[in-house]
């Protein structure tokens, strides 16, 4: 049966202590003091500095590495390249053992296939000598022809076997069939071009690692799946995954940028290897160039409607450009192929994607995971659409968004309790979409008009081949105080906090009294990790249900101690009381202690959660902008974000969520991208040639919660993280090709686009 | 070699210093690690301090340049453990998400007030635009800003 009308709203339960509220994050403290010790700001005793040698060649094969002068520099300890480190090939996606995704990369290389490429890394007892030793390196390199062109990489990895493409076919119902008798049908194609991004965490990536009695090799990361760095590293150093121990570290940012392996197994292997404690922290440059980006990607779509904007067919094909090693990459594609039998009802749709290597840096995880590109490429076609048909692009929307529990056409988990046919009439309303939207352009210099997009996001693996599943301890200490044993990230979402509200309010115990870890593969059991905004949905689940039975347990166990029966007891606000007498009231930690002296048995628990369902999170963005059709420069003058969240664990932590990924998205839409020229070299590999959005260009956002329960999420609650980012880059481009009556289809908008599309009307 | 004298934190140091080294590695070495190096060269406002109470991008002023000059930075700031005003601002509009530019962004937002105790919303705007944030959208530090002035507007 599919339960719908009878959900018991979360609203409308009163009694509500944390859920729900604007719970101050439990970190705010130590980051406006600077308490808080990100990686650079860790010293241990001994410590070396590892500095990495990149190649300054996009394809190349290095003939000879002379170290002698670099060996003679006073604190330099030791040079690394591929002749003394594992020639181990793995992938930084992969997660679990049985995962096959393709194992193109090693620790270092001697056949470099981007500018930014490992050759060689230089140990020393300063980070000055560690520079002075890169300097002194001597590297001879033949240069290769490099591929830039994703179009072209396909024809050239074509001609070597092992090189090719990889490639996903996704369909439901008879695409083919419709094809061939479209009479009266309209046919509406595009091709989108979506670029490489930067995440531009504001911490660059860094990485510490030493060795601890037992051989036990100990890495801090900032990173986002702590088990998963576990299995690369044990992996690279052929060490047992119980002797690789990772600790989560202090994040400053990363947006799926540090969700890959990168650095851990380099600093791993010096760290054994030399027995002391390392340290390497890029730069900026070594960040944009070396690390990972957003995958760049070409997409053609054709849909097929009737007249009066039924979506009958719609045929996706996207290529993906993978970067110089296949990392997550081809994740993505599958990624972005799932979320399009998942917002509208499409009766016949194929999806075929692939996925291709070039001499650029290494795409992979970005917030978002394929959806911001995905899209952008669907939602720029749904506005083409909607001007063929001379119909309002919400009217257009509104006749073939899905509905509450629908089901996913190809067999993927049901949609949920979706709500997006929510999210864009309310918006529309509170936008004052009808009045405002115009299909031709005003008079002018400065042209304003609007624009929409929506979007759905997972929540979860639950569905796909990978596993979906986490545990945790807890366990009440005899103070009353509540200590969750968690492999969680604080990525600076705020997941620390959610955890703690979700079970303060199960157990009914002051939020303070609850401490939640994050993860330390020593101590913490397995999480997947923080990746396919998950954390909430599935990790706040385990919380609640875990949280419920510990609950359970410590009222079964004070009904034995008090000998007061079972159901006379109640358990709230920290005090264990007796219904009928109201003369006895004990608190949580008093009652915790006489188990204990009592009983001899700990208050506690240990749930292993899988996640079974996967329902979509949706969102409808409005926007206004202004365009100055001299200049080209366009600015967003109103932005209005609807989102169906299920239920606001933490209001305003969701509004800081919404705020930063409206942030990245107007960065896709008019500034950011990561360009090459043709020899491969990045052309504005800084923050001086890389424009992030400051304060100046963010617009006022107003935020719409649909909060109408997730009946399988925690309190109801859904993703919110990564879709926020979502639904903005179309949107704006939406507005920008009807403000100015163009049809852009090429990211970013930047000024000479506009101005050139200008030229051609 | 150099020989400096800085007031750090209201603390007179007398350091000598190697004349290529950067302010923020002066301070940071000294253990002050509110100060955060994000990109370099003077385009991320992380390493941001208080240079005579003025806010300077740390990686961009070279150590002897502050010599007979007053130095703050965001350990600086608490007296007697209380936070200050700009700190419990941002706690309390949540505006600190992955907290790397936070230090940077109080520093900044305390030269403007230093300078002007009731900046309009502009002010408080052009007064961040060298700090970049990626977590935030720079929307709810612009309102712990707003807060205080109000605040103190309030309180006069
Ligand atoms: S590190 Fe100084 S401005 Fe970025
Ligand atoms: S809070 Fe993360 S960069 Fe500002």
């Amino acid at each position: 049966m599919k339960p719908s009308a009878e959900i018991v709203k979360i609203a409308d339960k009163p009694d509500l202590k944390y859920v729900g509220k604007n719970v101050t994050r439990i970190d705010a403290k130590e980051k406006v003091t600077a308490a808080i010790k990100y990686l650079d700001d860790f010293e241990m005793k001994g410590m070396l500095h590892v500095k990495l040698l990149l190649s300054p060649h996009a394809n190349a094969i290095v003939k000879s590495i002379d170290s002698k002068e670099t060996e003679a520099v006073p604190g330099v300890i030791k040079v690394y390249t591929w002749c003394n480190t594992p020639e181990i090939k793995y992938n930084s996606a992969v997660f679990y053992p049985g995962q096959n995704d393709l194992e193109d990369e090693k620790l270092f290389t001697d056949h470099p296939k981007y500018v930014g490429d490992r050759i060689a890394a230089v140990v020393a007892d300063s980070e000055e000598a560690a520079e002075e030793g890169l300097n002194r390196l001597k590297v001879l390199y033949e240069e290769l022809i490099p591929v830039i062109d994703p179009s072209e990489a396909v024809k050239k990895e074509c001609e070597t076997p092992s090189g090719k493409p990889l490639e996903i076919h996704l369909s439901c119902g008879q695409f083919e069939e419709i094809e061939c008798g479209t009479d009266g049908l309209i046919i509406v194609e595009d091709e989108v071009s979506t670029q490489k991004i930067h995440h531009a965490a504001l911490e660059p990536h860094s990485c510490v690692a030493y060795v601890e009695p037992g051989e036990i090799v100990t890495i801090l990361s900032p990173c986002q799946l702590i088990f998963g760095v576990r299995y690369i590293v044990s992996k690279v150093l052929n060490h047992p995954l119980s002797k690789v121990r990772i600790i989560k570290a202090p994040m400053g940012g990363t947006f799926g940028g540090k969700q890959e392996v990168i650095l851990e197994p380099i600093c791993a292997f010096i760290a054994k290897d030399l027995g002391r404690p390392v340290k390497l922290v890029l730069n900026r440059k070594e960040t944009i160039i070396s690390t990972r980006t957003r995958a760049a990607t070409k997409g053609k779509v054709r849909t097929i409607a009737t007249g009066d904007g039924r979506f009958v067919g719609r045929e996706v094909d996207v290529l993906t450009d993978a970067g110089a090693y296949m990392t997550g990459s081809h994740r993505v594609t599958t990624a972005m192929g799932k979320k399009l039998f998942r917002l509208y009802r499409i009766p016949s749709q194929t999806f075929h994607g692939t996925t291709v290597r070039t001499n650029t840096t290494p795409s992979g995880a970005c917030r978002g995971y394929g959806s911001p590109q995905i899209h952008t490429i669907t939602e720029i076609n749904v506005d083409h659409l909607a001007k063929r048909l001379k119909m309002d692009p919400v009217e257009l929307r509104l006749k073939n968004l899905v509905a509450p529990f629908d089901d996913d056409p190809t067999g993927g988990p049901s949609l949920g309790n979706a709500r997006i046919i929510e999210c864009v009439n309310r918006g529309a309303e509170a936008f004052n979409w009808k009045e405002r939207f115009s299909f031709t352009p005003k008079k002018g210099r400065y042209k304003r008009g609007v624009g929409m997009a929506c979007s759905t996001h997972s929540n979860g693996y639950a569905g796909s081949i990978y596993p979906d599943f986490t545990a945790m301890y807890m366990r009440i200490a005899e103070d009353g105080s509540v200590l969750v044993n968690a492999g969680l990230h604080e990525l600076g979402t705020g997941t620390l906090t959610v955890i703690a509200q979700i079970v303060a309010e199960v157990l009914d115990v002051d939020i303070n009294k609850v401490l939640v870890s994050e993860g330390d593969t020593l101590y913490t059991p397995y999480d997947v990790g923080c990746v396919a905004s998950r954390v909430t949905y599935v990790c706040g689940s385990c919380a609640k249900e875990l949280a419920e039975a510990v609950l359970d347990k410590f009222k079964r166990l004070s009904s034995i101690v008090l000998e007061i029966p079972y159901d006379d007891l109640q358990l709230a606000n920290g005090i264990v009381a007796s219904v009928s007498n109201p003369a006895i009231k004990l608190s949580y930690g008093t009652l915790i202690a006489r188990i204990g002296t009592i009983l001899q048995e700990e208050v506690g628990g240990y749930l292993s959660y899988r996640s079974v369902t996967n329902p979509g999170s949706y969102a409808a963005h409005f926007v206004e902008v202004e365009v100055d059709t001299l200049t080209g420069l366009t600015a967003i003058t109103d932005y209005l974000a609807v989102h169906d969240v299920g239920r606001a664990i933490n209001p305003r932590m969701v509004e800081g969520q919404i705020y930063g990924g409206v942030q990245m998205g107007i960065g896709m839409a008019l500034f950011e991208e990561l360009a090459y020229d043709s020899r491969g070299i990045p052309q504005n590999a800084s923050l001086s040639r890389y424009h992030v959005v400051n304060a100046p260009e963010m617009p006022q956002v107003k935020v719409m919660l649909i909060e109408e329960d997730e009946p399988t999420g925690p309190f109801g609650a859904k993703s919110v993280g990564e879709i926020a980012a979502v639904p903005v880059t179309p949107a704006i481009v939406n507005a920008v090709n009807w403000a100015i009556g163009v049809s852009i289809n090429v990211l970013p908008l930047t000024p000479s686009r506009i101005i050139s599309a200008l030229g051609a009307l | 070699m150099v020989n400096i004298e800085i007031k750090i934190n209201g603390k007179i140091k007398c350091i000598d210093v190697n004349p290529r080294m950067r302010l923020i590695d002066l301070l940071r070495n000294l253990g002050l690690t509110s100060v955060k190096e994000g990109c370099s060269e003077g385009e991320c406002g992380t390493c941001t301090v208080l240079l005579d109470g003025k806010a300077v991008t740390s990686c961009t002023v070279l150590a002897f340049q502050a010599d007979g000059h007053e130095v703050t930075t965001v350990e600086g700031l608490q007296t007697n453990g209380e936070l200050d005003v700009i700190q419990q601002a941002f706690i309390e509009n949540d505006a600190v998400q992955c907290g790397f530019c936070t230090p940077g962004m109080i520093m900044a937002v305390k030269s403007l007030l230093n300078e002007n105790p009731h900046p309009t919303r502009e002010d408080i705007i052009v007064a961040i635009e060298g700090n970049l944030c990626r977590c935030t959208g720079y929307l709810p530090i612009v309102k712990a800003v707003e807060q205080i002035t109000k605040e103190s507007v309030d309180l006069q």
